[in-house]
């Protein structure tokens, strides 16, 4: 039904929207979930055209509005950990298998900007404060009844490494356990490594469940 | 001797005739029932013995015996009817008591009685067939009393009922009650037997019957409960004490090797509920507590042999224990297993000190020792080894060891390397021994192609001789290391050697590891001295320097060898700074060598021994840094181990949940080391990056296998 010339005709006014509108980031976002874009910043027409005949739009006037509702899908539950799970290759350069820490900062900061998840700045602090003080520092890793010090290698350091798929995924889990309060995490519930070492780390710094129950 | 013959000399009796009173039997009769009343009413003081006796004696020798002996029959049965009636008048408890009491008067008095007609008792009695007096006593008392109608049923029951009364936990007087049952076995057995013990036995038969009774329509616990009740009161509830008393409790007794008073325990702790296990709790504690002190002593840790044999020894103390105290029991047996398995791995050093330990052993301490002997001690070994948790850790060791006791031919048994071996294999696989096995492989392969090498070169029989070990890549724990420059000579036959070697073998690669070779050269020193020196392949390269110089700076000879500083260094410190050793003098002479010393040889060099062994290649306790190497090389080998056995687990089950992959894992993994659970996790997310598996999208806590 959709024409390559739709296309080429939409895509240069769409594009001038995005960049116009202040809160353009998860409209884009959005919108491309339902494009189920495979790269940031990029449609391919087929993915395009799917996605216009997902969302029911046939005009431009149509998809404008659409673009200062969509936001609203955000607050559906379910919607929402698809398109944040879709943030993770949509978000990712292309060819690797795990997002570099400064895109996933961003967007983090975008996908949770409205949900009010209190760990957030912890959370980044966290990976910020690890990433930097990884180099010389000693570590300390247990192997069986006794502990080692010794100086780790970087590479060794998970902190310092893009985040995989796995603890993308994993993370909106664990905030979603963990709003009432630390006694939603289980130490044993398979959570990847980094988050069990977040977990160290707020009780390390006595960052208490009480102090980030919204 | 004389032969005079014995005359027989008689004594008349002196012949007199007395004249007897008619009345005379009746008034000392009387004298002497008077005493007996006396006696029994413990009036006795004012009596003579000498004029009773005298009396007595009188009496039986003028025909009386008859006389005495009725008129005591009478006069005592009168006394016992008497006390018949007060034992009968005792009430309740007070009955066993009064007889009690009026028994031990009767045999006072009775004692009495008798010495007084000890006379009667020797002459009269025995000729005219009468019981003695104080056998008659005690037959006058049971038929008067003890078979008193009143009073034998009476005695039955109350025993019978103190008997039952402690049973059931009552406190009686024991006393009181080992005296009843000494008086009735005094009146002789067969009254204790009738009056007491066959209704006794009858009423444990009739305990017995209760008890099936109870088995049969009543509740079973009943039953225990009543059996139960002495058990309880004579062990359980000393039970405790027992075990803790200071002193001479369960402690003391596993310290002093106490088998006799062990056992004993046992056998009563046997009988109660939690009795052996109390037993075995303490023993566990106490065992962990002190191996725990064994394992974590500094002390202990700097002889690694040492503290492998006071493992060994408090090993063979408990198994003796166990053996002749506690019947081989398999549970504390269990129970010793598993305390040294804990206090073994609280030492992270346990794996690398049971290597040292066999290393000693096979170098040395097998030596004379008949095979049986080895087979022994080896086989002690391996039980130890079962308990370590880290076992890649000892292989990693042991292989070290092996290494250096093959390459310089140190090792005493052959045969008892590859017993070791065997039952290395037998406990951990093929793939735990693989290696092992190859570098036994290279030793014998190496000795062929010597022989080989030799008989293809004829010429080379003058001259050094070059034995070569060819070192399967992989199998020896070799480095990539840089050849240093060999002397000429020997530069030259190792040349020979290889175009010899490849010549044979195409395509392989041959590197010098001339950091584990040893070297034999002779020397002569100033004034003649000759030896024979047993050095390392560096210190052979700086010795033949000193066959063109006469003195050398340690930059010069790092020039010549080529052979790395810190080596260099510590080659050069053995030979110029170790009394005894010090083929080359230095320039200054100080403990270290530095940079900008020189060297000559040392002509006053002397030693007792013509053959002088310079730098010994002994396996020793790592230092920190290289034990921390060991253990980074251990933590990287375990990684693809852990991996492979998620791999294998997931292909099987192609769904599984978190916590039973680690349970998984850990078990498969557990034959040769303790797997970390946080190492199995990084591990499961490396797998999963790597897209071998997956997380369920509905349960986080599944993993999918991904083909």
């Amino acid at each position: 039904m959709w024409e390559p010339l739709v296309f080429d005709r939409w895509i240069p006014k769409i594009l001038s929207w995005y960049v116009c509108t202040p809160k353009v980031q998860s409209h884009m976002l959005v919108i491309s979930w339902h494009m189920q874009a495979s790269t940031m910043c990029e449609y391919t027409k087929e993915e395009f055209c799917n996605g216009l005949r997902d969302l029911r739009v046939d005009t431009l006037e149509v998809f404008r509005e659409k673009l200062t509702s969509i936001r609203e899908e955000l607050k559906d539950e379910e919607k929402y950990r698809k398109i944040y799970n879709f943030a993770f290759g949509w978000a990712t350069e292309k060819g690797e298998k795990a997002m570099q820490l400064e895109t996933a900062f961003d967007m983090w900061q975008l996908l949770f900007a409205e949900r009010k998840y209190p760990l957030l700045d912890h959370w980044i602090q966290f990976l910020q404060v690890t990433t930097f003080a990884s180099f010389g520092k000693f570590g300390q890793f247990s192997i069986g009844s006794y502990c080692v010090v010794m100086p780790l290698p970087l590479e060794q350091t998970q902190h310092n490494r893009p985040v995989s798929k796995d603890v993308w995924f994993q993370l909106l889990e664990f905030f979603k356990q963990v709003q009432k309060g630390l006694a939603g995490y289980d130490a044993e519930g398979a959570w990847p490594c980094l988050i069990d070492e977040f977990v160290e780390y707020l009780e390390e710094n006595g960052i208490h469940p009480s102090e980030y129950a919204t | 001797m004389s032969n005079q013959k014995k005359r027989n000399f008689q004594i008349e009796a002196f012949k007199h005739r007395v004249v007897v009173d008619p009345k005379y039997a009746e008034k000392t009769w009387k004298i002497l029932e008077h005493a007996i009343h006396e006696i029994y009413n413990h009036n006795a003081s004012g009596l003579s013995f000498e004029e009773l006796y005298r009396n007595a004696y009188n009496m039986v020798l003028h025909k009386f015996g008859e006389k005495l002996y009725s008129g005591l029959v009478t006069t005592m049965t009168a006394h016992l009817k008497e006390i018949s009636k007060s034992i009968e008048a005792a009430q309740g408890d007070l009955f066993l008591e009064e007889l009690n009491r009026k028994w031990n008067d009767h045999n006072k008095a009775l004692q009495m009685i008798r010495d007084i007609l000890m006379y009667m008792d020797r002459t009269y009695i025995p000729n005219s067939r009468k019981t003695p007096v104080y056998e008659l006593g005690l037959n006058l008392w049971r038929d008067n009393i003890i078979h008193s109608g009143k009073i034998q049923s009476r005695l039955l029951s109350t025993l019978l009922e103190l008997v039952h009364r402690e049973r059931t936990g009552e406190v009686i007087d024991r006393g009181l009650m080992r005296n009843t049952i000494k008086m009735l076995m005094d009146l002789g057995s067969s009254v204790y037997q009738d009056d007491f013990e066959k209704p006794f036995l009858e009423a444990e038969i009739r305990l017995n019957e209760e008890i099936e009774r109870i088995a049969h329509y009543l509740d079973v616990k009943s039953e225990a409960k009543i059996t139960n009740v002495v058990e309880k009161e004579m062990i359980a509830n000393h039970m405790t004490r027992l075990v803790h008393m200071e002193n001479s409790g369960l402690v003391n007794m596993l310290l002093d090797d106490k088998y006799e008073d062990l056992g004993r325990m046992y056998n009563l702790f046997k009988r109660v509920p939690n009795g052996l296990s109390m037993i075995r709790d303490v023993m566990t504690s106490h065992l962990r507590e002190t191996g725990k002190q064994l394992v974590t002593d500094a002390e202990s840790s700097k002889d690694p042999v040492e503290f492998v044999q006071r493992l060994l020894d408090e090993r063979d103390k408990y198994d003796k224990i166990i053996c002749q105290a506690f019947s081989n029991a398999k549970t504390f047996q269990n129970a010793l297993n598993s305390s040294f398995e804990y206090f073994i791995n609280l030492n992270s050093r346990s794996p690398e000190f049971i290597s040292l330990f066999v290393d000693d052993k096979l170098r040395k301490g097998l030596k004379g020792v008949s095979e049986e002997d080895v087979e022994i001690i080896l086989d002690k070994v391996m039980m130890l080894f079962r308990y370590l948790q880290e076992k890649d850790v000892f292989e990693k060791y042991y292989k070290q060891h092996l290494a250096k006791r093959l390459l310089s031919g140190k090792t005493v048994s052959d045969d008892a390397e590859r017993s070791l071996i065997v039952k290395l294999k037998t406990e951990c696989g093929y793939q735990f021994t693989s290696k092992l096995e190859g570098m036994f492989t290279d030793m014998k392969t190496s000795q062929d192609t010597m022989q080989g090498f030799y008989a293809n070169h004829l010429e080379l029989a003058e001259g050094p001789t070059l034995v070569v070990q060819v070192l399967t890549t992989g199998s020896w724990p070799t480095q990539p290391t840089i050849t240093c420059n060999l002397p000429t000579e020997m530069a030259a036959l190792c040349e020979k050697f290889r175009s010899h070697y490849l010549g044979t073998h195409t395509g392989r690669r041959l590197s010098w590891q001339t950091n584990m070779g040893t070297a034999d050269i002779k020397a002569t020193f100033g004034k003649g001295q000759k030896h024979e020196l047993n050095v390392s392949t560096y210190q052979m390269c700086v010795l033949m320097l000193f066959n063109n110089a006469d003195r050398l700076s340690y930059k010069e000879i790092e020039q010549a060898t080529e052979i790395p500083a810190s080596d260099l260094k510590r080659c050069l410190q053995s030979m110029a700074c170790v009394k005894g050793k010090n083929v080359l003098r230095k320039e200054p002479m100080s403990k270290d060598i530095g940079t900008d010393d020189a060297f000559f040889v040392n002509d006053k060099f002397t030693s007792k021994f013509y053959k002088v062994k310079i730098g010994t290649v002994v396996a020793q306790k790592e230092s920190e840094p290289e034990k921390l190497e060991t253990r980074q090389r251990v933590e990287e080998d375990r990684k693809p181990q852990i991996e492979a056995a998620i791999v294998r687990i997931m292909k099987s089950r192609r769904v599984l949940d978190h916590n039973n992959v680690i349970a998984e894992v850990t078990k498969q993994l557990q034959s040769r080391f303790l797997a970390n659970p946080t190492e199995i996790k990084k591990r499961i997310e490396s797998l999963i990056e790597r897209e071998f598996l997956e997380r369920d999208s509905d349960d986080r806590k599944l993993y999918r296998y991904l083909a």
